[in-house]
Protein backbone atom coordinates (compact mmCIF):
# COMPACT_ATOMS: atom_id res chain seq x y z
CA UNK A 1 0.00 0.00 0.00
CA UNK A 2 1.15 3.75 -0.95
CA UNK A 3 0.49 6.49 1.26
CA UNK A 4 0.23 9.87 0.03
CA UNK A 5 2.89 12.27 0.52
CA UNK A 6 1.99 14.96 3.57
CA UNK A 7 0.87 18.24 2.45
CA UNK A 8 0.27 20.75 5.10
CA UNK A 9 -1.77 24.01 4.67
CA UNK A 10 0.12 27.35 4.59
CA UNK A 11 -2.60 28.70 7.06
CA UNK A 12 -2.71 25.92 9.03
CA UNK A 13 0.90 26.43 9.53
CA UNK A 14 0.90 29.68 10.33
CA UNK A 15 -1.43 29.14 13.10
CA UNK A 16 1.40 26.20 14.15
CA UNK A 17 3.88 28.78 14.31
CA UNK A 18 1.94 31.00 16.18
CA UNK A 19 1.51 28.45 18.89
CA UNK A 20 5.24 27.17 18.79
CA UNK A 21 5.66 31.33 19.25
CA UNK A 22 3.78 31.03 22.31
CA UNK A 23 5.69 28.38 23.44
CA UNK A 24 9.08 29.84 23.49
CA UNK A 25 7.58 32.73 25.67
CA UNK A 26 6.53 30.01 28.39
CA UNK A 27 2.95 31.11 27.64
CA UNK A 28 1.33 27.44 26.38
CA UNK A 29 -1.97 26.28 28.45
CA UNK A 30 -3.26 22.86 28.66
CA UNK A 31 -6.08 23.97 25.84
CA UNK A 32 -2.95 25.58 23.66
CA UNK A 33 -1.49 21.93 23.17
CA UNK A 34 -5.04 19.98 22.65
CA UNK A 35 -5.42 23.35 20.10
CA UNK A 36 -1.69 22.22 18.92
CA UNK A 37 -2.60 18.49 18.15
CA UNK A 38 -6.00 19.49 16.79
CA UNK A 39 -4.45 21.79 13.77
CA UNK A 40 -1.53 18.88 13.43
CA UNK A 41 -4.47 16.44 12.78
CA UNK A 42 -6.21 19.45 10.90
CA UNK A 43 -3.55 19.95 8.67
CA UNK A 44 -2.95 16.46 7.65
CA UNK A 45 -6.49 16.41 5.81
CA UNK A 46 -4.95 15.98 2.39
CA UNK A 47 -2.69 13.17 3.70
CA UNK A 48 -5.62 11.22 5.19
CA UNK A 49 -7.80 11.99 2.01
CA UNK A 50 -5.75 9.29 0.66
CA UNK A 51 -5.89 7.16 2.84
CA UNK A 52 -8.08 3.74 3.25
CA UNK A 53 -11.55 5.09 4.05
CA UNK A 54 -12.04 3.67 7.43
CA UNK A 55 -8.49 4.72 8.75
CA UNK A 56 -9.77 8.32 7.77
CA UNK A 57 -13.39 8.06 9.96
CA UNK A 58 -10.71 7.04 13.17
CA UNK A 59 -8.86 9.91 12.93
CA UNK A 60 -11.74 12.61 11.74
CA UNK A 61 -13.28 10.52 15.42
CA UNK A 62 -9.88 11.60 17.33
CA UNK A 63 -9.84 15.25 15.92
CA UNK A 64 -14.01 15.50 17.23
CA UNK A 65 -12.44 14.08 20.32
CA UNK A 66 -9.33 16.36 20.56
CA UNK A 67 -11.96 19.69 19.57
CA UNK A 68 -14.16 17.81 22.50
CA UNK A 69 -11.71 18.04 25.04
CA UNK A 70 -10.30 21.36 24.38
CA UNK A 71 -14.01 22.43 24.64
CA UNK A 72 -14.38 20.66 28.28
CA UNK A 73 -10.95 22.06 29.45
CA UNK A 74 -11.83 25.57 28.08
CA UNK A 75 -15.30 24.89 30.64
CA UNK A 76 -13.23 23.64 33.54
CA UNK A 77 -12.41 27.60 34.08
CA UNK A 78 -9.04 26.11 35.48
CA UNK A 79 -7.61 29.77 36.24
CA UNK A 80 -10.78 31.31 37.74
CA UNK A 81 -10.66 28.14 39.81
CA UNK A 82 -6.61 28.65 40.65
CA UNK A 83 -6.47 32.73 40.51
CA UNK A 84 -9.91 33.37 42.29
CA UNK A 85 -11.74 30.68 43.54
CA UNK A 86 -9.32 28.57 45.87
CA UNK A 87 -7.23 32.03 47.09
CA UNK A 88 -11.06 33.14 48.35
CA UNK A 89 -11.65 29.73 50.18
CA UNK A 90 -8.36 29.87 51.67
CA UNK A 91 -8.97 33.53 52.64
CA UNK A 92 -12.49 32.57 54.01
CA UNK A 93 -10.80 29.94 55.82
CA UNK A 94 -8.59 32.27 57.92
CA UNK A 95 -10.94 34.59 58.64
CA UNK A 96 -12.38 31.93 60.29
CA UNK A 97 -9.23 30.72 61.82
CA UNK A 98 -8.73 34.27 63.19
CA UNK A 99 -12.53 34.80 64.48
CA UNK A 100 -12.93 32.02 66.61
CA UNK A 101 -9.55 32.34 67.90
CA UNK A 102 -10.27 35.91 68.95
CA UNK A 103 -13.75 34.95 70.10
CA UNK A 104 -12.16 32.15 72.68
CA UNK A 105 -9.97 34.73 74.08
CA UNK A 106 -12.24 36.91 75.08
CA UNK A 107 -14.46 34.82 76.16
CA UNK A 108 -11.72 33.20 78.35
CA UNK A 109 -10.30 36.36 79.38
CA UNK A 110 -13.83 37.28 80.52
CA UNK A 111 -14.40 33.64 82.41
CA UNK A 112 -10.48 33.83 84.09
CA UNK A 113 -11.78 37.76 85.04
CA UNK A 114 -15.21 36.00 87.23
CA UNK A 115 -12.71 33.62 88.63
CA UNK A 116 -10.34 36.30 89.89
CA UNK A 117 -13.29 39.03 90.62
CA UNK A 118 -12.85 40.04 94.36
CA UNK A 119 -15.93 38.55 95.99
CA UNK A 120 -16.07 40.72 99.32
CA UNK A 121 -18.17 43.69 97.93
CA UNK A 122 -20.98 42.35 96.64
CA UNK A 123 -22.19 45.30 94.30
CA UNK A 124 -18.75 45.41 92.21
CA UNK A 125 -18.76 41.88 91.88
CA UNK A 126 -21.86 41.84 90.96
CA UNK A 127 -21.01 45.11 88.22
CA UNK A 128 -17.53 42.93 87.20
CA UNK A 129 -19.42 39.78 86.86
CA UNK A 130 -22.56 41.55 84.46
CA UNK A 131 -20.08 43.33 82.02
CA UNK A 132 -18.17 39.96 81.89
CA UNK A 133 -20.88 37.49 80.67
CA UNK A 134 -22.28 40.58 78.42
CA UNK A 135 -18.53 40.74 76.68
CA UNK A 136 -19.19 37.15 76.47
CA UNK A 137 -22.54 37.18 74.89
CA UNK A 138 -20.87 39.70 72.15
CA UNK A 139 -18.13 37.54 71.31
CA UNK A 140 -20.82 34.84 70.30
CA UNK A 141 -21.78 36.41 67.66
CA UNK A 142 -18.75 35.40 65.44
CA UNK A 143 -20.93 32.25 65.11
CA UNK A 144 -23.12 33.91 62.81
CA UNK A 145 -20.53 35.32 60.81
CA UNK A 146 -18.38 32.11 60.57
CA UNK A 147 -21.60 30.35 59.42
CA UNK A 148 -22.10 32.82 56.16
CA UNK A 149 -17.73 32.08 55.64
CA UNK A 150 -18.53 28.31 55.66
CA UNK A 151 -21.45 28.53 53.34
CA UNK A 152 -19.34 31.10 51.10
CA UNK A 153 -16.72 28.01 51.18
CA UNK A 154 -19.11 25.30 50.53
CA UNK A 155 -20.38 27.22 47.66
CA UNK A 156 -16.75 27.58 45.79
CA UNK A 157 -16.18 23.99 46.59
CA UNK A 158 -19.52 22.63 44.94
CA UNK A 159 -18.38 24.43 41.92
CA UNK A 160 -14.82 23.39 41.76
CA UNK A 161 -16.40 20.04 42.14
CA UNK A 162 -18.79 20.58 39.42
CA UNK A 163 -16.27 21.62 37.14
CA UNK A 164 -13.88 18.65 37.63
CA UNK A 165 -16.38 15.97 37.93
CA UNK A 166 -17.64 17.11 34.18
CA UNK A 167 -14.47 17.18 32.66
CA UNK A 168 -13.50 13.54 34.40
CA UNK A 169 -16.84 12.20 32.85
CA UNK A 170 -16.19 13.76 29.81
CA UNK A 171 -12.11 12.17 29.55
CA UNK A 172 -13.92 8.91 31.12
CA UNK A 173 -11.66 8.47 33.61
CA UNK A 174 -13.41 8.51 36.99
CA UNK A 175 -11.17 6.18 39.38
CA UNK A 176 -7.12 5.36 38.89
CA UNK A 177 -4.26 6.22 41.53
CA UNK A 178 -3.43 9.25 42.46
CA UNK A 179 -0.32 10.64 41.44
CA UNK A 180 1.68 12.10 44.77
CA UNK A 181 4.89 14.26 44.51
CA UNK A 182 7.32 13.10 46.68
CA UNK A 183 6.87 15.31 49.09
CA UNK A 184 2.95 14.58 49.49
CA UNK A 185 4.22 11.05 49.52
CA UNK A 186 6.66 11.84 52.28
CA UNK A 187 3.83 13.50 54.30
CA UNK A 188 1.34 10.85 53.86
CA UNK A 189 3.39 8.05 54.94
CA UNK A 190 4.32 10.15 57.95
CA UNK A 191 0.46 10.31 58.55
CA UNK A 192 0.31 6.85 58.65
CA UNK A 193 3.21 5.73 60.53
CA UNK A 194 2.47 7.95 63.12
CA UNK A 195 -1.91 7.31 63.20
CA UNK A 196 -2.26 10.86 62.57
CA UNK A 197 -5.71 10.82 61.58
CA UNK A 198 -7.38 14.32 62.80
CA UNK A 199 -10.70 14.86 64.56
CA UNK A 200 -13.22 12.58 63.22
CA UNK A 201 -16.57 12.73 61.63
CA UNK A 202 -19.25 11.86 64.64
CA UNK A 203 -20.47 8.76 62.73
CA UNK A 204 -16.61 7.77 62.59
CA UNK A 205 -15.42 8.84 66.31
CA UNK A 206 -15.34 6.89 69.17
CA UNK A 207 -16.70 8.23 72.40
CA UNK A 208 -15.01 8.57 75.56
CA UNK A 209 -16.71 5.48 76.98
CA UNK A 210 -15.35 3.40 73.93
CA UNK A 211 -11.81 4.69 74.51
CA UNK A 212 -12.62 3.86 78.38
CA UNK A 213 -13.35 0.04 77.41
CA UNK A 214 -10.07 -0.42 74.74
CA UNK A 215 -8.11 0.99 78.18
CA UNK A 216 -9.32 -1.64 80.07
CA UNK A 217 -9.55 -4.34 77.75
CA UNK A 218 -7.90 -7.42 78.76
CA UNK A 219 -4.44 -7.53 76.92
CA UNK A 220 -4.36 -11.13 76.01
CA UNK A 221 -7.95 -11.09 74.80
CA UNK A 222 -6.90 -7.88 72.09
CA UNK A 223 -3.97 -9.83 70.82
CA UNK A 224 -6.69 -12.54 70.20
CA UNK A 225 -9.25 -9.93 68.75
CA UNK A 226 -6.47 -8.43 66.40
CA UNK A 227 -5.79 -11.49 65.45
CA UNK A 228 -8.90 -13.06 64.62
CA UNK A 229 -9.63 -13.03 61.30
CA UNK A 230 -12.43 -10.77 60.04
CA UNK A 231 -15.84 -12.58 58.32
CA UNK A 232 -14.49 -10.43 54.99
CA UNK A 233 -11.05 -13.01 55.88
CA UNK A 234 -13.33 -16.17 56.20
CA UNK A 235 -15.34 -15.44 53.36
CA UNK A 236 -12.17 -15.01 51.04
CA UNK A 237 -10.89 -18.35 52.08
CA UNK A 238 -14.05 -20.14 50.99
CA UNK A 239 -14.05 -17.96 47.60
CA UNK B 1 -3.13 6.89 96.57
CA UNK B 2 -4.65 10.72 96.78
CA UNK B 3 -3.50 12.77 93.94
CA UNK B 4 -0.35 15.38 94.73
CA UNK B 5 -1.45 18.68 94.03
CA UNK B 6 1.45 20.05 94.70
CA UNK B 7 3.50 18.40 91.95
CA UNK B 8 4.59 19.87 88.55
CA UNK B 9 2.53 18.80 85.62
CA UNK B 10 3.44 19.37 81.69
CA UNK B 11 0.91 20.49 79.33
CA UNK B 12 1.59 20.13 75.81
CA UNK B 13 -0.56 21.46 73.09
CA UNK B 14 0.26 23.56 69.67
CA UNK B 15 -3.29 25.33 70.23
CA UNK B 16 -2.53 28.22 73.09
CA UNK B 17 -5.74 28.55 73.56
CA UNK B 18 -6.14 24.58 74.59
CA UNK B 19 -3.01 24.97 77.07
CA UNK B 20 -4.89 27.87 78.45
CA UNK B 21 -8.20 25.50 78.75
CA UNK B 22 -5.82 22.50 80.16
CA UNK B 23 -4.39 25.52 82.67
CA UNK B 24 -7.48 26.73 83.71
CA UNK B 25 -9.19 23.39 84.33
CA UNK B 26 -6.29 21.96 86.29
CA UNK B 27 -5.80 25.46 88.75
CA UNK B 28 -9.97 24.69 89.59
CA UNK B 29 -8.94 21.15 90.32
CA UNK B 30 -6.64 22.23 93.01
CA UNK B 31 -3.12 22.10 90.46
CA UNK B 32 -0.72 25.56 90.71
CA UNK B 33 2.77 24.23 89.36
CA UNK B 34 1.72 23.76 85.72
CA UNK B 35 4.27 24.43 82.69
CA UNK B 36 3.34 24.13 79.14
CA UNK B 37 4.97 23.52 75.86
CA UNK B 38 4.28 23.31 72.37
CA UNK B 39 5.44 19.95 71.05
CA UNK B 40 7.19 16.87 71.70
CA UNK B 41 10.38 18.32 71.39
CA UNK B 42 9.86 21.06 73.52
CA UNK B 43 8.39 18.74 75.91
CA UNK B 44 11.14 16.35 76.03
CA UNK B 45 13.75 19.00 76.45
CA UNK B 46 11.77 20.44 79.61
CA UNK B 47 10.82 16.72 80.95
CA UNK B 48 15.11 16.28 80.79
CA UNK B 49 15.15 19.84 82.64
CA UNK B 50 12.86 19.61 85.39
CA UNK B 51 10.82 16.43 87.40
CA UNK B 52 7.49 16.38 86.59
CA UNK B 53 4.79 14.44 88.15
CA UNK B 54 2.27 13.70 84.97
CA UNK B 55 2.46 14.75 80.97
CA UNK B 56 -1.09 15.89 79.52
CA UNK B 57 -0.07 15.92 75.73
CA UNK B 58 -1.94 16.48 72.59
CA UNK B 59 -1.72 13.53 69.86
CA UNK B 60 -1.29 16.24 66.75
CA UNK B 61 2.25 18.07 66.50
CA UNK B 62 4.67 19.07 64.33
CA UNK B 63 7.65 18.40 63.87
CA UNK B 64 7.60 15.92 67.14
CA UNK B 65 4.02 14.66 67.74
CA UNK B 66 2.55 13.23 71.19
CA UNK B 67 2.98 9.71 70.22
CA UNK B 68 6.95 9.98 69.45
CA UNK B 69 6.79 12.20 72.18
CA UNK B 70 5.33 9.17 74.40
CA UNK B 71 7.81 6.40 72.91
CA UNK B 72 10.84 8.50 73.64
CA UNK B 73 9.50 9.18 77.19
CA UNK B 74 8.86 5.19 77.09
CA UNK B 75 12.38 4.50 76.24
CA UNK B 76 14.33 6.74 78.55
CA UNK B 77 15.38 5.10 81.98
CA UNK B 78 14.88 8.69 83.58
CA UNK B 79 11.57 9.18 82.35
CA UNK B 80 10.02 6.14 81.70
CA UNK B 81 8.05 5.58 84.99
CA UNK B 82 6.14 9.46 84.39
CA UNK B 83 2.41 9.38 84.21
CA UNK B 84 1.23 10.09 80.93
CA UNK B 85 -2.19 11.27 79.50
CA UNK B 86 -2.90 11.45 75.88
CA UNK B 87 -5.86 14.39 75.23
CA UNK B 88 -6.16 14.32 71.59
CA UNK B 89 -8.86 14.88 68.57
CA UNK B 90 -7.33 11.49 67.29
CA UNK B 91 -10.82 9.16 68.01
CA UNK B 92 -10.02 6.30 66.53
CA UNK B 93 -9.96 3.03 67.85
CA UNK B 94 -6.29 2.36 66.11
CA UNK B 95 -5.04 5.61 67.79
CA UNK B 96 -5.95 4.34 71.35
CA UNK B 97 -4.91 0.95 70.89
CA UNK B 98 -1.24 2.37 69.63
CA UNK B 99 -1.09 4.73 72.29
CA UNK B 100 -1.91 1.96 74.88
CA UNK B 101 0.98 -0.42 73.44
CA UNK B 102 3.12 2.43 73.58
CA UNK B 103 2.11 3.11 77.37
CA UNK B 104 0.02 5.95 77.90
CA UNK B 105 -1.17 5.70 81.52
CA UNK B 106 -5.10 7.15 79.65
CA UNK B 107 -6.94 8.89 77.18
CA UNK B 108 -8.78 11.69 76.69
CA UNK B 109 -10.69 12.80 73.78
CA UNK B 110 -11.46 16.20 72.74
CA UNK B 111 -13.76 17.67 73.48
CA UNK B 112 -13.89 16.81 76.99
CA UNK B 113 -14.94 18.30 79.99
CA UNK B 114 -13.55 19.29 83.57
CA UNK B 115 -14.83 16.08 85.48
CA UNK B 116 -13.35 13.51 82.72
CA UNK B 117 -9.42 15.80 83.38
CA UNK B 118 -10.48 15.43 86.80
CA UNK B 119 -11.59 11.14 86.44
CA UNK B 120 -8.91 10.45 84.37
CA UNK B 121 -6.21 12.08 86.63
CA UNK B 122 -7.49 10.03 89.72
CA UNK B 123 -7.79 6.88 87.80
CA UNK B 124 -3.80 7.26 86.43
CA UNK B 125 -3.04 8.19 90.55
CA UNK B 126 -5.23 5.44 91.85
CA UNK B 127 -7.44 7.46 93.97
Amino acid sequence: MTYPSPRLDPERLEELNKCFEKGRNGEVELSDVVGMAELMVGSMQHFFEGLDSSIYRELRDIAKYLASAKEDIRSLQAHDIKNKRIPEVGKELDEIVKSTEDATNVIMEQAERIMAADTQDTQAYRGEVNDAVTQIFEACAFQDLTGQRIGKIVEALNFIDSRIGRLANALGKTEGKAILTEEEASREKRRQELLTNGPQSEEHAISQGEVDEVMLRDETAQAAEEDAPSQEDIDAMFA
Amino acid sequence: MPVDLSMPVLVVDDYKTMIRIIRNLLKQLGFENVDDATDGSDALTKLRDKKYGLVISDWNMEPMTGYELLKEVRSDDDLSRTPFIMVTAESKTENVIAAKKAGVNNYIVKPFNAATLKNKIEAVFGD
